[in-house]
């Protein structure tokens, strides 16, 4: 569904993704997990738009979209949410997620009357259907975080990247929001996620890719990968993997 | 922002009072509107050689003026709440396109030799054409940087125009005058305002409006949303430049005689932006309201003499505190969910102070 070839982005000298290629079959949830600055976050904003690959391709369902402008990724059913919330702060719960529904793919693009109905059916699945009247500023952090979500869910994505939408969840909100991820996964959309929260990665993922200074450093199942001695020297730790084996 | 935790029901007082305030408003607007029928319309025995005419009439013609100023700058505090308020693009030179429409009226009615009705309608469409141009390249800065830039043109649109022989160079231009048709031209300003309140109506209801209003509160997630931010941008900016041009337009004929100094005045830039803010940028009425009230006390302030200075410094403290302490504008009063108290002005102070 998803191919990248040879994709490097620099900023300034450093290289944040250097010859960077790999596949997300259509129906995989594929994690990505590395330290900071192994240029997760970079990755993703080169799949939608927002970063200029330097060198290399993408192609979404068969169709070159590196170079297109973000609006028109997104209208080709990619969604993304951002690790740092951007909500539209003025607005109220329901209309961040009507403006999913009114834009998006090509399959939602709705007429107001219908992109807020359907915002109502989003936040009903991500658990925010209460609070869909009050503005985002009375909103906590992880309520932030599902509206996030439920913004990038209202476009009706075919492909769905993830960027860290559970950090900083305490571990009862963090099942609630595995609960969110299989729901929408089950829906038929391929997703792509960041994440540290190891729980989360081996809970869902069916494959997990660790990036390292811009480079894969490791790819398999989520088990396979963290025993990797590369992966643990490079990310986790001796203490994760002291406490995983024990 | 814990009010909006609260009930944003208005108690039955408070819709009576509303309801009280939209009566009272609608005949204000009904007096306005019909005011100067009576007003400019000679009596039927009279000479009517203005010269004869008489004190009364020349004060009435002076209140209908008054009464066409008022609507013009409604017109452009609300066509730059298009761009300033629902987009968040702090445009800094509208008045380029004021003057830009005032020249194509001018232009075709004096050197063309069209009639004023048939020059009306380009006025708009080269305003919008020009905003179109350069909104491509000045849309992709962002807020100082936009509003200098924009400032910059306006002037520049100015110079140049003034360096055109063609134009009337030094000397501006003349549209023959009509004779006769204050009323007119206070109807035709009316009616471009109101058609600035009734675009702003559409648009915030709209799927463009939207997109205009997501492009404020974050342009990057607009974009990674489906929203075509350029396309959209520009077209925030050459619709505030139709209605803003259109104005132009009016009011060169309107006046009868246009150069640089008349038409690209840099204080309307500020003037505009003032209204729209202190109404209520980003509001449907907010900017009509802005404008009104602060073209009154301009046009009431511009008599002169000692106490005109203390009024204009008290003016200019008003100012500074309405942006202070109401800085979502006074129409957020009737917003519903606010209400006049010291806790709204402690929470105002608190958002609009490091």
């Amino acid at each position: 569904m998803l191919e990248l070839a040879g994709v490097t982005k620099r900023f300034g000298g450093v290289a944040a993704l250097s010859d960077l290629s790999l596949q997300v079959p259509e129906g995989e949830i594929l994690g990505l997990i590395g330290p900071n600055g192994a240029g997760k976050t970079t990755l993703l904003n080169c799949i939608s738009g927002v970063n200029r690959p330097d060198a290399g391709s993408i192609t979404f369902q068969g169709r070159p979209i590196d170079g297109l402008p973000p609006h028109q990724i997104a209208r080709l059913g990619i969604g993304r949410t951002f690790q740092v919330v951007k909500p539209f702060a003025s607005m109220t719960v329901r209309e961040n997620a009507a403006v999913g529904g009114l834009f998006g793919s090509a399959q939602a693009h709705l007429a107001p009357k219908a992109a807020f109905a359907w915002a109502d059916e989003v936040l009903e699945t991500v658990g925010l259907a209460p609070k869909a009247g009050l503005t985002v500023g009375s909103l906590t952090i992880p309520d932030r975080k599902r509206l996030e979500v439920a913004r990038a869910l209202a476009t009706k994505p075919r492909l769905l990247l993830l960027d860290e939408v559970m950090a900083g969840l305490n571990p009862v909100e963090v099942d609630e929001a595995l609960e969110v991820v299989r729901k929408v996964h089950a829906g038929g959309i391929t997703i792509v996620l960041i994440e540290h929260v190891m729980r989360v990665v081996v809970g869902v993922c069916d494959r997990v890719i660790v990036l390292h200074m811009g480079q894969r450093l490791a790819e398999g199942t989520p088990d396979e990968v963290l025993q990797d001695r590369r992966v643990i020297e490079a990310y986790l730790g001796e203490k994760y993997a002291a406490r995983r084996h024990a | 922002m814990s009010e909006a935790a609260f009930s944003t029901q208005p108690s039955r007082a408070g819709r009576r009072v509303r309801r009280l305030i939209l009566v009272v408003f609608l005949v204000a607007v009904a007096v306005v509107l019909v005011l100067p029928l009576t007003l400019t319309q000679p009596a039927a025995d009279a000479n009517l050689d203005p010269e004869t005419l008489g004190i009364d009439f020349a004060i009435n013609k002076s209140i209908v003026r008054t009464e066409t100023t008022i609507a013009m700058f409604v017109a452009l505090a609300a066509a730059w709440n298009l761009i300033g308020g629902l987009t968040g693009y702090a445009a800094f030179g509208n008045v380029a396109f004021f003057g830009l429409g005032a020249y194509t009226v001018g232009f075709l009615t004096d050197k063309q030799h069209l009639s004023f009705a048939l020059a009306l309608p380009l006025a708009p469409v080269g305003a919008a054409a020009f905003a179109g141009l350069i909104g491509l390249p000045l849309l992709r800065l962002r807020g100082h940087y936009f509003a200098i830039a924009t400032l910059g043109t306006g002037i520049a649109v100015g110079e140049v125009i003034k360096n055109i022989d063609a134009f009337g160079g030094g000397t501006g231009l003349f549209p023959p005058i009509l004779r006769h048709a204050d009323a007119l031209f206070f109807y035709l300003m009316a009616a471009n305002a109101g058609l600035a309140v009734l675009v702003t109506w559409l648009v915030l209801r709209s799927r463009f409006g939207y997109g205009l209003i997501a492009i404020r509160e974050n342009e990057e997630a607009a974009s990674v949303l489906g929203v075509n931010t350029t396309a959209y941008k520009v077209g925030a900016f050459a619709l505030a430049a139709a209605l803003t041009g259109l104005a132009g337009g009016i009011f060169a004929q309107w006046s009868s005689f246009i150069d640089q100094e008349s038409v690209f005045p840099v204080q309307y830039n500020v003037q505009m932006i003032l209204m729209a803010i202190l109404g209520g940028a980003g509001t449907l009425f907010g900017p009509v309201a802005g404008a009104i009230a602060l073209e009154w006390l301009i046009l009431a302030l511009a008599g002169g003499g000692t106490s005109s200075v203390y009024a204009q410094i008290g003016l200019g403290v008003l100012l500074a505190v309405t942006v202070i302490f109401v800085p979502r504008g006074v129409v957020d009063f009737f917003g519903g969910s606010s209400r006049l108290s010291l806790g709204y002005f402690r929470r105002s102070l608190r958002e609009t102070s490091v």
